[in-house]
């Protein structure tokens, strides 16, 4: 989203899934014990500020410079964002702690309840999210500022609010993301980079700028990563995205839903 | 004394490696994220040869090939991307070169590593030959300083900062961008390919640990804090920042504190960077511009 808008890949922003899951994990033990569903709560709002402050701190002074001055920012800014993490919560696998439950069985697929919650939750995330962009003020003045920069501060688009409305929805929901995948699966500090490169492998497949591309793109992955299991040795599961992000960039570039327009 | 010894043959190494990213991110512009991918493959081609038998010498000549060629391979599909994607593209075969050396245990004996790794015959094991190690990398690195200085001043390395500055200037002037990209990374892929492999014969053990995104750092500091696009640079800037890494282990830091060690020491490196893009993004030493 980030990307949609200044051009740029944040290398840091999947240190933001990392921080929202890790957020919520610290509201769910002492001294808070808040349940999962509340404690998801602050730890969005500590991962908008995290974002904010990236953006006032590190990309604000950098936007006019050079390219490979902000991409080297990023990364340091990553690999900054990930020790602190480190240093904070150890490396070591966490969960959430949550008994597995057992799966419901659906057409021979064995789905439990908490990846039926996770499912309902980003779709209704995804439908804000479309929302936003779609029909509102605000969703409009962001997609003028992605077209052209200059053409939409002639308009009177304030580029610094709509800035900050950028980075407020993308960190929010990247810890949305956050949170709903540690439920399923678990953290660890290395979580946000390979989380980020599967979402960039989502949103490539589905067309940059194009949310339902990107939801699409997202499913394909997920079931290709997981079916591979079957195929080739597990190890290599994280392999299909990567392979995928090479094979995609290389083949086309515009997503297999690029020609048809999409949203944006 | 050995120990100083010890520092200076990997600040060394890592010179070489720095110098090798430089001629891409310094001098051509390219952001490769993933090089310490062709660091990794020259470590292990040049550590599988050995230890099946055949002399040093020519694991580390076959070590370059080897980087030298999977640099082509990558470079040919991955430089048709502009800007960003070759960055993400670069990080992604990063990743799947670690993977690799992981699942592969027939090959590279996975999360095991390879142990016993000889040197060279002539420098001898051990302590003793700590001296001459470090004469073998003073004079690789040398020779590869000469090497890229030579490289960088010919019209060839003015070709690369033009295509850097502006690629449609570089067409225009009748320059094939894609091909003096492709050369610029072949050749970084074959110097970072000697770096791993002497990297490899000098610490005699490698595993898929020893190439992670935390080495993709290291070496990215090196070349930015010693300054992009010079060829000083990067030899200061690894010198500098192993100099600072084994010195924080001099600090009497308390026993139980020893698990914050190592994630501050990431977040220091992560600041550095950040810090330095912002106040000085030209890095210690300024490339000088006519």
């Amino acid at each position: 989203m980030v990307y949609g808008v200044f051009r740029f890949i944040n290398f840091a922003h999947g240190e933001l899934i990392a921080w929202g899951a890790y957020l919520a994990l610290f509201f769910t033990r002492s001294p808070f014990y808040l349940p999962i569903y509340f404690a998801a709560l602050p730890a969005l709002l500590i991962t908008a500020l995290i974002g904010l402050a990236q953006d006032r701190f590190v990309f604000e002074p950098l936007r006019h410079g050079n390219r490979i001055t902000l991409l080297i920012a990023s990364i340091g800014l990553s690999y900054f964002l990930r020790n602190a993490i480190r240093l904070i919560w150890g490396s070591d696998l966490q969960t959430y702690g949550f008994m597995p439950t057992r799966g419901i069985d659906l057409a021979g697929l064995s789905i439990t309840s908490a990846q039926i919650t996770m499912m309902v939750a980003a779709i209704l995330f995804l439908g804000i999210l479309y929302i936003i962009l779609a029909h509102t003020m605000l969703g409009k003045s962001l997609r003028a500022v992605a077209d052209n920069m200059t053409l939409a501060q002639i308009m009177g688009i304030t580029i610094k609010k709509v800035s900050l409305a950028v980075w407020v929805l993308a960190s929010f929901f990247s810890a949305v993301g956050g949170v709903l995948l540690a439920v399923d699966t678990n953290l660890e500090p290395m979580m946000g980079l390979t989380n980020l490169l599967k979402a960039f492998a989502a949103v490539l497949l589905g067309g940059a700028g194009n949310v339902w591309g990107a939801l699409l793109g997202g499913l394909i992955i997920g079931v290709a990563e997981n079916l591979s299991v079957a195929f080739i040795s597990p190890g290599y599961k994280d392999f299909i995205s990567f392979a995928l992000i090479i094979l995609m960039l290389l083949f086309r570039p515009k997503g297999i839903f690029g020609i048809l327009g999409g949203v944006r | 004394m050995d120990y100083l010894l010890h520092i200076f043959i990997v600040s060394l190494i890592y010179a070489i490696f720095a110098m090798s990213l430089n001629l891409e991110l310094g001098f051509t512009g390219l952001y490769n994220f993933g090089h310490v991918a062709f660091f990794g493959i020259g470590a292990y081609t040049s550590a599988l040869l050995s230890l099946a038998g055949h002399p040093v010498t020519l694991g580390m000549v076959c070590s370059m090939i080897v980087s030298g060629g999977m640099g082509a391979l990558l470079a040919i599909p991955a430089l048709r991307l502009t800007g960003d994607y070759f960055g993400i593209a670069t990080l992604s075969f990063g990743e799947i070169t670690r993977l690799f050396f992981l699942n592969e245990r027939w090959l590279t004996k996975g999360p095991m590593g390879l142990p016993g790794i000889p040197r060279p015959t002539w420098i001898g094991e051990g302590v003793a030959g700590l001296p001459w190690f470090l004469i073998f990398c003073m004079l690789l690195t040398l020779v590869v300083f000469i090497l890229t200085r030579h490289l960088t001043r010919s019209p060839f390395g003015r070709a690369l900062k033009v295509v850097r500055e502006d690629e449609y200037v570089a067409q225009a002037l009748g320059k094939n961008a894609l091909s003096f990209k492709i050369r610029a990374v072949t050749v970084g892929s074959i110097l970072a390919g000697l770096a791993g492999s002497l990297w490899a014969h000098y610490i005699s053990y490698i595993s898929p640990a020893d190439f992670t995104l935390t080495e993709t750092i290291l070496v990215l500091l090196c070349v930015v804090l010693g300054g992009r696009g010079t060829n000083w640079g990067p030899i200061l800037g690894a010198f500098v920042i192993i100099f600072f890494q084994e010195i924080i282990r001099f600090l009497p830091i308390p026993a139980d504190f020893d698990r914050f060690v190592a994630p501050i020491q990431g977040m220091v490196y992560g600041a550095v960077l950040i810090i330095l893009m912002l106040k000085r993004p030209e890095g210690l030493l300024q490339e000088y511009k006519e």
